[in-house]
């Protein structure tokens, strides 16, 4: 008689539970285990950077399979439109525009104004003394300025001529390359002496405390960005509509306005970064988001208390560990049992098991906001297959000089 | 039984007051676009939260940007009307979840063949172009370079990155780029080749470009009008390739998708339609001329 599907698909797991299970327990499987990580110490101990000859390596340099969830997934295509947050985009005016723009912006009454723009030294005095009278005029403006450290390494803020005029100033700097993804943001930056404040912080120090207090709390440590909008997602006024008095006031009135330079056009990289939110996440490819919808997104996760988790080392190693237990322990029952199937079932089990713990880590970052490193994880299972080579000589060799117990029999294939 | 009346009824109003909380955000415009609320029209201002029971009036030229519920982004580009209430469905979010679009995006990719070209028409035709290093509000479709037309209606289109109404269609002779022979004003995205090939002489080479009024443009697009034989002795070339038997409707795509690959759009254009027309059942017919007219906005 024929068995019932159910039967059929029991009888069926509890054979693949067999093969995973079944020398789980056996030393051997712990000591191959352990022999994976030694490798990876011992591989990682070589003080030559073979990196430079892998272009994969190369490539990957800068990619978070994470990434993935925004390109590819259809992640933050559809967040709700920040009703706290305004962007004025100033296009190229000058300082004289920037002035006006200012002014008109502080007749709508935000509750905050934020100007993301360095400006180097003086120009034209007549425009250079405008804009420095709207600096005084607005005391809820927040002005961009860049931190360094001076010739005696005591660091300090630059890049403003106007920045003693300013009644507040945060600092624009993120702590990567220019050609990296833009990830992390100190909230403030500490010396011995001083301490300085980063331009999300501190237009939040205005808007909501709470928020702000939140923030400063993580202190000068590195905190992830979660990004969560694009640009469209967020209210664009172009300059010209607002000085024609063609926005509506209730857009403004009450909220942040961030000023700066934005532009849609993927041709225009004129103050763009590269972000997780890029369409291509891996390889060449043109920067994606200007600086002002990134401090929007900071912004709009402080206020929204969306702040990504990151699982510390130790948690990431034990995932690691207990991976790398299971797999061995499944290649360990092929190698012994089955060793004609094996090298076909560990390419499939690795291809397997890296499409399900990518997906694990896109479905913990996307849900609970928790990011977990799988890259050791991964790293195990590709080497778990060749260290059990190795590992089976070791114990053979063992086992003929100190009679140690084990499962692997010389010459046994 | 009035347990069950009784959660359906429930279940009915939580579904009418789900669709009757609609609300709108005015997130852009251009040109006029006014606002009628309790019989009241006022200018369209952006950034303004308009409810359900108004409508927007679009002048022609003109186009307004709404966002429904603060989430689902529509632009309304045509002229009239539009009570907001009629814009239930453009309110409605897909709720696909990264988990679900993870396993189609994985399957996608390891079930992807690179296929035959002529089923895969975007990918095959993706080999055009040189990098541009001017930056301007306009892009043009590099697919739209070295075209060869001898005749047909086809437009010559562009994208604008400028909030812009009205763009200049420039035409030039080869040997002289320092004046256009005719340049013309536009308040669409497009001119029609017809209405440009009145100005050319058949057999002659032509650069075109299309600017933002009052804007400069300097990436030149090469245009050949060819005569109707150069155009007979290609598509018998064409014809004679293949010497198996081909219904109609086969070789019309076969042709079109050649025409195309040699830059004779217009003409291509035609033959897409001929083999759509012949096999109306054939969805791969059918979606090549729907991609087509999409990609060179033919309307």
């Amino acid at each position: 008689m024929k068995k019932p599907l159910h039967k059929h698909i029991g009888h069926q797991a509890r054979k693949v539970h067999g093969r995973v299970t079944k020398y789980l327990l056996e030393r051997d499987t712990m000591f191959a285990t352990v022999w994976v990580f030694l490798f990876i110490i011992i591989l990682g101990a070589i003080p030559l950077n073979l990196g430079v000859i892998n272009p994969i390596k190369l490539g990957l340099k800068d990619f978070d399979s994470n990434d993935l969830s925004y390109s590819k997934l259809g992640k933050a295509e559809h967040t709700d439109i920040d009703t706290n947050i305004v962007i004025i985009n100033i296009g190229h005016a000058d300082r004289e525009g920037i002035a006006y723009i200012i002014e008109k912006t502080a007749t709508l009454e935000p509750k905050v104004m934020a100007l993301d723009v360095v400006f180097d030294e003086a120009r034209d005095p007549s425009k250079d003394s405008l804009l420095r009278e709207t600096f005084k005029k607005n005391k809820n403006l927040v002005v961009a300025v860049k931190y360094q450290l001076d010739s005696s390494e005591k660091m300090i803020v630059t890049r403003n001529y106007f920045k003693d005029d300013a009644h507040q100033y945060g600092y624009v700097n993120f702590p990567n390359e220019d050609k990296e993804t833009t990830r992390y943001f100190f909230p403030l930056k500490k010396t011995h002496d001083t301490s300085f404040t980063f331009f999300s912080s501190a237009i939040l120090k205005f808007y909501d405390t709470v928020a702000y207090k939140k923030l400063i709390k993580k202190g000068d440590s590195k905190v992830m960005i979660n990004y969560s909008r694009h640009t469209n997602q967020y209210l664009v006024i172009n300059a010209d509509d607002l000085l024609m008095n063609n926005v509506d006031s209730s857009a403004i009135k009450g909220k942040i306005a961030l000023l700066a330079y934005v532009n849609t056009n993927p041709d225009d990289i004129e103050d763009k970064k590269f972000t997780p939110m890029n369409e291509k996440y891996a390889g060449k490819s043109h920067p994606d988001m200007n600086g002002i919808v990134i401090h929007a997104n900071i912004i709009s996760m402080a206020l929204e208390n969306n702040y990504i988790k990151k699982l510390p080392l130790w948690g990431n190693m034990l995932i690691a560990i207990f991976v790398c237990w299971l797999h061995m322990s499944f290649f360990v029952h092929y190698y012994l049992e089955s060793h004609i199937w094996f090298h076909l079932v560990a390419k499939i089990a690795q291809v397997a098991s890296a499409i399900f713990f990518m997906w694990l880590g896109i479905y913990l970052f996307d849900k609970y906001r928790l990011k977990v490193d799988m890259k050791m994880s991964l790293v195990v299972i590709v080497l778990a297959v060749d260290v059990i080579y190795f590992y089976e000589a070791w114990a053979v060799w063992m086992h003929k000089k100190f009679n140690f117990t084990t499962v692997f029999k010389p010459h046994h294939h | 039984m009035k347990k069950f009346q009784f959660l359906t009824l429930i279940i009915l109003s939580a579904g009418i007051a789900s669709a009757q909380d609609n609300s709108f955000l005015l997130y852009s415009f251009k040109g006029n676009v006014t606002v009628v609320e309790n019989k009241v029209e006022t200018k369209a201002k952006v950034g303004k939260t308009i409810n359900k029971a108004a409508s927007i009036k679009v002048a022609s030229g003109s186009a307004v940007t709404l966002i429904c519920n603060e989430a689902a982004m529509f632009t309304l580009t045509k002229a009239g009307n539009y009570p907001l209430s009629q814009f239930g469905d453009s309110c409605h979010i897909s709720n696909n979840s990264v988990s679900a679009n993870y396993v189609k995006y994985v399957w996608a990719q390891m079930t992807n063949s690179s296929g035959a070209p002529g089923s895969n028409r975007k990918a095959y035709m993706n080999t055009v172009g040189a990098v541009s290093r001017s930056i301007n509000n306009i892009w043009i479709d590099p697919r739209l370079d070295t075209l060869n037309y001898s005749g047909g209606e086809f437009p010559l289109s562009w994208k604008s990155y400028a909030d812009a109404k009205d763009f200049e269609f420039l035409l030039y002779n080869v040997s002289d780029i320092s004046q256009p022979i005719y340049k013309t004003i536009v308040s669409k995205l497009k001119i029609s080749v017809p209405s440009v090939a009145e100005k050319m002489k058949l057999g002659n080479t032509y650069f075109w470009t299309a600017s933002v009024k009052g804007e400069e443009n300097d990436e030149l697009k090469v245009f050949n009008y060819v005569t109707t034989e150069t155009f007979t002795k290609v598509l018998n070339n064409l014809k004679s390739q293949l010497s198996t038997f081909e219904a109609p409707a086969e070789q019309a795509y076969r042709i079109a998708f050649m025409l195309e690959d040699a830059h004779y759009l217009a003409e291509a254009y035609q033959y897409y339609t001929k083999a759509a027309s012949l096999d109306s059942a054939n969805v791969l017919y059918r979606s090549t001329l729907m991609s087509f007219k999409k990609d060179y906005e033919i309307k």
